[in-house]
């Protein structure tokens, strides 16, 4: 017989989930429903945001900063970048990320080879953005190069490129230094996984024929594919999130505005729509929440 | 001990602030606000403050700035015997506190805010010592709210000048162009010439991209203009895509984004650091001859190329035809009418006080008797462009604020990169609008 004193009360779990309950409302729950507040109301957050509609214009009336978020020209292009970095960077960190696993996976020196990779990570986003910006160096009126790119591109006989001012090509630059940022994270939990794929399996497919291309694709792409669909997801929310190196190295200039650096620049001068793009933020990345919760729940039921 | 003595003093101090504050009417008006001060033999009036009276002051100037203005004041404080006490802050919020609760007897702040948030305290400087005729018209007139002249500057830095080197334009056989027209006429020569005229600089590691170019505009709007039609932009009375504003940004892009003009052209501009902008008009061989950029470039020079002197090698000129000057200005309010305070406003804006602004070089003094105390060639300068000006503007941007002032470096920006001069400015005057409101 369980002795009293180790029977649980009704409200014992509760007793245990109380702090985490204290602290999620405290600084999740009351900012979120203060920051949905805020996004309803006009630039002085004392009057309702159905105020600020100009008359003759299309109103969406309490809504109307909303209205604005998802109108207003810099917004447009803030949400066409975001989506770019989406469907551009998540790929590439991740294809990245996992060929350097791979790589590493079969030299001698792999630590070191690994440490180098994983190593801009550890370096802050604005440093990372400092150290592009002379990367990306651009010289004008016979100077010469001092940007590496540039240094590169004259030394073969070729013009300079304005790497960060052209926006043809300026948010590719962006993106290139997030995948180096962020390829070595992916290459990380990639390559553990990778290590727990079993020998024996490869060794298996080898001896009956496969060649090394069908092994990965048939054999260890499979196996690791939950590890990817974890990082995939990560990376997705960090993404969708992008502000230091747009904020550093063009601050939204150029055509390279993405939504937190709009949300940041408003916050100031009008926290209405400051919050409804954050709100905006959020509702975007609910779904890979959900997802990654489903996926979560799917892998503890398995096992 | 020691404590119990400071406790003392600040209860008397406390004290007789209050005995100042509950005594109110009875030195308004006694003093003739138009009496021109002896300049034979300056004298400081005390306005009947005893020795050993306070006067409380509010200020956003530190380290050396507010060392320079203790030594103004010196000469007041021995004079009377009144202890001036400062409190320094930068922080408007800190400021509208203390105006709310304890307000200080007189305020030096660099905008005209007050004027606006505390208009029914200000008291009107005529009545509270300060003396009008030191002062050219404009600057009455910007402090001027309802007929009750409430603000005057005692410091001024304008930045509407050209730097150049007098040795290359020497040597070329350009001389410093004095209109507007002759600007042009200059500028299409040099490119005639193969010269390239200006050197621009917009990368200012991020966000503020186009400040620069906000001054030069500014300084166009000037000599196209004049300082009132700048003041009603700031107003909101003229829209910012006002045809006399497209004019001169059709100039202005040509200049900005041609590489014949600009070195570079738009990508030189929007990509060269502002200080590289600067340097590259003196860089042996230079560049370019001519770049649009404040006082601070000539510290800037001295320090990159140490031997350059100035007036031969480095020098500015003022925007030619500027009908204005366009810059910064710390205006002094009035909150209390205690003899102290009127003596201090009395001796800033006499003869003695303009003069001894302008002996710490301290910046300008906009009072008219500093001409001539100057000690700086480049304050000198300075001190002869404020001195023949006939008006005084405050950058746009920094007197309206976001969103208007991020609105226009990106609207600069993008005409630089070929964007439509209509529909961008159109998009600011939006913004100007929402900075007004």
């Amino acid at each position: 017989m369980v002795p009293t004193i180790m029977k649980q009360g009704r409200l014992a779990p509760w007793s245990y989930l109380l702090p985490a309950l204290i602290l999620m409302t405290a600084f999740i729950v009351y900012p979120t429903i203060g920051t949905i507040r805020l996004s309803l109301l006009d630039a002085t957050s004392t009057n309702s945001a159905a105020t600020t509609c100009t008359a003759g214009k299309s109103c969406w009336g309490i809504f109307e900063n909303y209205h604005f978020a998802l109108t207003n020209t810099d917004m447009l292009i803030a949400l066409r970048n975001n989506a770019l970095w989406l469907l551009l960077m998540v790929p590439g960190t991740i294809a990245g990320g996992l060929l350097f696993a791979l790589l590493a996976d079969r030299v001698r020196y792999e630590s070191i080879a690994k440490a180098i990779i994983f190593l801009p990570t550890a370096i802050s986003f604005i440093g990372a953005g400092i150290i592009w910006r002379f990367v990306y160096d651009i010289e004008t009126g016979g100077s010469p190069q001092i940007g590496l790119l540039n240094a590169i591109v004259v030394g073969l006989g070729g013009k300079p490129v304005t790497w960060l001012s052209n926006p043809a090509i300026n948010n590719f630059s962006l993106m290139l230094v997030g995948v180096w940022l962020w390829a070595g994270f992916c290459m990380t939990i990639l390559s553990a996984a990778i290590k727990n794929v079993q020998a024996e399996i490869l060794e298996a497919a080898r001896v009956d024929g496969a060649n090394e291309w069908q092994v990965f694709w048939q054999i260890m792409f499979p196996t690791i594919l939950p590890t990817i669909v974890v990082v995939t997801t990560t990376m997705a929310i960090i993404i969708l999130k992008i502000f230091d190196i747009v904020f550093v190295m063009t601050g939204g200039n150029f055509g390279t505005e993405v939504i937190a650096n709009r949300m940041f620049t408003l916050i100031v001068t009008n926290p209405g729509q400051s919050t409804a793009i954050a709100v905006i933020l959020i509702v975007l990345t609910i779904p890979i929440m959900i997802f990654n919760i489903q996926r979560f729940r799917k892998e503890e039921a398995a096992r | 001990m020691n404590t119990r003595f400071t406790r003392i003093f600040g209860l008397l101090a406390v004290a007789s602030m209050i005995l100042a504050a509950c005594a109110p009417a009875a030195t308004p008006t006694t003093m003739p606000p138009t009496a021109p001060a002896a300049t034979a033999a300056p004298s400081i009036d005390c306005k009947g403050a005893a020795s050993g009276d306070t006067l409380s002051v509010v200020y956003q100037w530190t380290g050396t700035e507010e060392e320079s203005f203790n030594t103004i004041i010196k000469p007041f404080e021995t004079a009377c015997g009144i202890t001036v006490n400062a409190q320094s802050t930068r922080d408007a919020a800190v400021l509208d506190t203390l105006v709310k609760s304890t307000p200080p007897d007189v305020l030096f702040w660099p905008d005209l805010s007050p004027l606006k948030l505390y208009t029914a305290q200000l008291l009107p400087l005529d009545t509270v010592g300060g003396d009008q005729s030191n002062y050219a018209s404009y600057w009455i007139t910007m402090g001027t709210v309802s007929g009750k002249w409430l603000a005057i500057p005692v410091k001024a830095d304008p930045k509407s000048i050209i730097w150049y080197s007098p040795t290359q334009f020497k040597a070329l056989g350009y001389t410093v162009p004095t209109t507007f027209a002759d600007l042009q006429t200059l500028v299409e020569k040099m490119v005639t010439d193969g010269q390239v005229p200006w050197s621009m600089g917009y990368n200012n590691g991020g966000s503020a991209d186009g400040w620069t170019g906000s001054d030069f505009i500014q300084d166009m709007l000037l000599a196209t203009q004049g300082p009132d039609y700048v003041n009603k932009i700031i107003a909101g009375t003229v829209p910012y895509n006002d045809p006399g504003v497209v004019a001169v940004y059709q100039i202005y892009q040509k200049w900005a984004s041609d590489a014949k003009y600009t070195i570079g052209g738009a990508d030189g501009t929007v990509n060269t650091p502002f200080l590289d902008a600067i340097y590259k008009v003196f860089s042996n061989p230079p560049q370019a001859l001519m770049v649009k950029q404040s006082g601070f470039a000539g510290a800037s020079i001295a320090s990159q190329y140490p031997a350059l002197v100035y007036g031969t090698d480095y020098d500015f000129f003022q925007f030619p035809g500027a009908q204005g000057l366009q810059g910064g200005a710390d205006f002094m309010y009035a909150f209390s009418n205690k003899p102290a305070a009127q003596a201090l406003i009395a001796y800033l804006t006499s003869a003695l006080g303009g003069q001894n602004w302008a002996a710490a070089n301290f910046s300008l003094s906009p009072n008219k008797n500093a001409v001539g105390n100057y000690t700086d060639p480049q304050e000198i300068k300075f001190s002869e462009m404020l001195a023949n000006t006939t008006g005084f503007t405050f950058d746009i941007g920094d007197a309206l604020g976001a969103p208007f002032n991020t609105a226009e470096w990106k609207g600069i920006v993008d005409i630089v990169q070929g964007a439509d001069i209509t529909t961008t400015l159109a998009t600011v005057a939006a913004a100007q609008t929402a900075s007004i409101k």
